[in-house]
């Protein structure tokens, strides 16, 4: 009974959040100083008439919601209008039907962009993330196990290194030195216009396209994750339950899995789903470094062109898909350590 | 053996797979040249499309009345000749014979009028309605004949008409009416160019296939391949590796280690479409501020000895050696040199002389009364501090920030810089006239009427008009060239306008900036780098090249 309270808690607490972004997000942009019918463009052929026009294609001539003509800069309107001819409203009635809206920018329907960034960023940053997780876990235990040795040692400045590594910096370096001698492609998903004779062909041309930017991501995540686990792991080691495993003749392998890791995962816990909720994203810095056609270049692009319907249905992707790791993660943690559960 | 040298051999081994099956990942793709860019089109219909990108892949699978030519002339396109009545206001364009969409469909002068009417329709497309304002109708007579009949004469109906793109009818007549046509994806792009569409993905790359059967001048290339290369780094490595072909810009930085690359040649010259960068001063007299409008801009700008004494305290060569690593020519008015014959090449620049700027101040009446090192304006005493915005998105504002911000410095001028999102930035710039001094750039069209209009009275309250700037005369002439048929004339009321405003100081125009771009030549000749006008992406460069083997190296 109680670990159900503590169940629709947490789920009644992430529905709370997501409804809170969702008006969060239509108001939050059109704080932003800018008009989407301008986009940042700047060119004597786009004339005060075609903005105005544009506006009305947009919707952006109805008022904001009750009272309130426009954001910013602030201009107060009627209370009297029609609600469901406001902004607001239409925003929340095409939401619920599923509908987010075509781009402003990209002149698409945002749900078919979000599908198609999605996938290439989970792709990449998710490849990353989990070799970053198997590595920095086995790599943080290790040193750990071997604290004090030139193991522990080399992992923990390596770790260092990595860690205070700007990312855009790491991935031209890897960019210029693995298309220099390993004549692996400089960006993007797939080679334009190439065929294969087999599906797995171009696979493969993926997969070598992911090389580079997936090796960046990992270096950079796995010295957090090696730093954490080491530490964790240090504590652990140095309880009597450790002692009394290993005077029972355990192996050194068995003592890490069995008795260990379990107990030093917590803190990983956390760490992976705070990352993996941001994985969504995207790392922005290694997609453009890379060409990588995924949200994270997309966002940054409705953000600089106003692009209201992307930006609304990216951030309810993002904080949706946050909210979501985190209740997993809670979730997880009743389960890793029951005493949560009744806290 | 130990669990190190596992992992040290697991290690080796993906990399050798790696390395054995990279070598064949970008294999040249027949004869396809392959072109690598920082940018990638907006959308693929004409009607909303902003960016130049998409422009250059329209101008490829589409078909105009007129084309532009790389020594910046006009070209016959799909017209085989045109007459004009004696008033100059109806235009009748015969079309070429035989001219078929690539989907084999033929086109004829319904598909003109209809384009042109669905233009001229339709308020909400950015910049193609814009051509069609003087348009009173448009008609086909038959199948080869289209008549327009304009409000008044224009000037410059050629560069109204080259960047009009034909569009099928039997594709976009579902699609004309209210926002639909604003909103078609159009992604298939059937256009009758000597390119045709064959893979747009959207932010990645652009495949198009040679149109073998082009009425005019036909590609001796299989076909083209934009690239999506965002990082400008990544490009020029991109070009090195032999990843692509082609780069369509190159930063400052790396052309001196390409130019020294053997199989790489770096092409220079003035672009085809110049861009102007420029300092925009706010010059808003407060009669004239739009309703609505903050014009908190600092009075002091609105006196033309000040903004004199500021145009010869700025050192354009020394930005251009740091900015632009040499790589431009000091600017002088919005008409770029590369517009010509609209430059005016009478016109004498005002000189880097810190003297004169400061003599010119001290007589003005501009003194540091306080002796904090800037000086303070006559009568109300107000520092002479003003806020200077940059657009975030610019590589070249945050150099030339910090350089006139210390060579003003020398004349008692001090400034607040700031760097801003372009959105943001143009909210503060036109029409609210709220701010002071922006370092910023237009675009520039073939024809120059669109950037003269930028400096007209009429266009201070649709913020057109950045600076509001305000002269009757200028407004005259500005008026005058707009119907101007003669083109010689037209010439000297646009070269009498630029004395206008350069005498005024309304810009501080530091330089022009020069094209760069770079090719290799292992797979193509034939390229267009010592032509007038520099574009190696444009639809004349792209016929005019030929596989290696084929050409001269």
């Amino acid at each position: 009974m109680t670990h159900c309270r503590f169940l629709l808690g947490k789920a009644g607490g992430a529905l709370f959040t997501v409804g809170f972004v969702l008006v969060l997000n239509f108001f939050l942009f059109r704080i932003l100083p800018g008009d989407p019918a301008r986009a940042g463009v700047r060119d004597p052929r786009l004339t005060q008439e075609s903005q105005v026009a544009i506006q009305a294609r947009f919707g952006l001539d109805k008022p904001v919601i009750n009272g309130i003509e426009r954001v910013n800069p602030l201009r107060l309107g009627s209370f009297t209008v029609n609600p469901l001819d406001t902004q607001f409203f239409i925003y929340l009635r095409n939401l619920l039907q599923g509908d987010l809206g075509i781009s402003y920018h990209r002149n698409r329907p945002v749900t078919e962009l979000l599908k198609e960034r999605l996938g290439n960023t989970v792709l990449l940053v998710g490849s990353g993330q989990i070799l970053a997780l198997l590595i920095g876990i086995a790599l943080g235990a290790v040193a750990a196990w071997k604290s004090r040795t030139a193991i522990d040692y080399g992992a923990l400045v390596g770790s260092l290194v990595a860690w205070s590594m700007p990312t855009f910096w790491l991935g031209m370096v890897l960019l210029f030195w693995g298309s220099r001698w390993l004549g692996l492609p400089i960006g993007g998903m797939i080679t334009p216009g190439a065929t294969f004779a087999n599906p797995w062909d171009a696979r493969m041309d993926v997969v070598l396209h992911m090389v580079l930017p997936v090796l960046t991501q990992t270096i950079v995540y796995v010295a957090e994750y090696v730093l954490i686990m080491r530490t964790t792991m240090l504590d652990v080691l140095s309880e009597d339950y450790i002692l009394t495993a290993k005077a029972k003749g355990l192996s050194t392998f068995q003592i890490l899995k069995d008795h260990a890791l379990k107990n030093a995962a917590l803190p990983i816990v956390t760490i992976v789903a705070l990352n993996l909720g941001f994985t969504v994203a995207g790392a922005i810095q290694v997609e453009i470094v890379y060409s990588w056609p995924g949200l994270g270049q997309a966002i940054y692009e409705s953000v600089v062109r106003r692009d209201y319907p992307m930006l609304q249905g990216a951030f309810l992707l993002l904080a949706v898909s946050v909210v979501f790791t985190n209740l997993l993660a809670d979730l997880l943690y009743s389960y890793l350590d029951p005493r949560v559960r009744t806290a | 053996m130990s669990d190190w040298s596992w992992s040290a051999r697991a290690v080796l081994v993906v990399a050798l797979m790696v390395t054995a099956c990279g070598g064949g990942s970008h294999a040249p793709a027949g004869n396809s040249l392959r072109i690598g860019w920082a940018g990638s089109p907006d959308t693929a219909n004409p009607c909303t499309a902003v960016l130049s990108e998409a422009y250059t892949i329209f101008g490829l699978v589409y078909d105009t009345m007129y084309t532009l030519e790389l020594d910046g002339t006009f070209g016959l396109g799909l017209a085989e000749r045109w007459t004009a009545s004696e008033d100059g206001k109806i235009l009748t364009y015969v079309l070429r014979s035989g001219v078929t969409f690539h989907d084999g469909r033929p086109l004829t002068a319904r598909d003109v009028a209809f384009s042109y009417n669905l233009y001229k329709g339709h308020g909400d497309f950015p910049f193609l309605n814009s051509y069609t304002r003087h348009f009173e109708s448009v008609e086909a007579a038959d199948d080869r004949t289209v008549v327009i009949r304009l409000t008044s004469a224009l000037s410059n109906i050629e560069s109204q008409l080259a960047f009009l793109y034909v569009l099928p009818k039997h594709i976009w007549g579902p699609h004309a009416e209210g926002t639909a046509a604003a909103e078609f994806e159009n992604a298939a792009m059937v256009g009758s160019g000597p390119f045709r569409m064959l893979e747009y993905r959207p932010n990645e790359f652009i495949r198009l296939g040679a149109n073998k059967k082009y009425f005019l001048r036909r590609p001796k290339i299989d076909g083209v391949i934009f690239q999506t290369i965002a990082n400008q780094d990544a490009l020029v490595q991109a070009l090195r590796t032999g990843q692509v072909d082609m780069i369509t810009e190159i930063p400052p930085t790396a052309v001196a280690g390409l130019g020294r690359t053997p199989g790489i040649r770096l092409a220079t010259g003035i672009p085809l479409s110049p861009e102007v960068n420029d300092i925009l001063l706010n010059q808003i007299a407060s009669e004239r501020c739009p309703s609505g409008s903050a014009c908190t801009g600092h009075p002091a700008l609105r006196d033309r000895n000040l903004r004199l004494a500021l145009a010869h305290g700025t050192d354009k060569q020394k930005i251009i050696d740091v900015v632009l690593l040499g790589h431009g020519t000091p600017g002088l008015t919005l008409i770029p040199d590369g517009l010509q014959p609209w430059f005016n090449t009478r016109l004498q620049d005002y000189p880097f002389d810190l003297a004169k700027a400061n003599h010119i101040l001290d007589r003005a009446g501009y003194a540091d009364t306080n002796g904090d090192g800037v000086r303070e304006m006559p009568g109300s005493g107000r520092p002479l501090v003003f806020r200077l915005y940059r657009p975030s998105d610019s590589t070249v504002a945050p150099g030339m920030s910090d350089l006139v911000s210390e060579m003003w410095a020398q004349i008692g001028v001090r400034t607040e810089a700031r760097s801003m999102d372009p959105d943001a930035l143009t909210a503060a710039c036109c029409p609210a006239f709220d701010y002071d001094i922006i370092l910023w750039g237009w675009g520039s069209d073939p024809d120059p009427n669109l950037l003269l209009g930028a400096m007209s009275t009429d266009q201070i309250p649709t913020g057109g008009n950045e600076t509001g700037y305000s002269n009757p005369e200028y407004d005259g002439l500005y008026k005058r060239q707009a119907i101007e048929r003669d083109m010689e004339k037209r010439r000297e009321l646009v070269w009498k306008m630029q004395e206008i405003v350069h005498r005024d100081v309304v810009y501080i125009v530091p330089f022009y900036a020069r094209a760069i771009q770079a090719y290799r030549t292992d797979r193509f000749a034939g390229w267009m780098a010592d032509a007038p006008k520099l574009a190696l992406e444009e639809r004349a460069s792209l016929i005019a090249i030929t596989p290696a083997s084929r050409g001269n190296p």
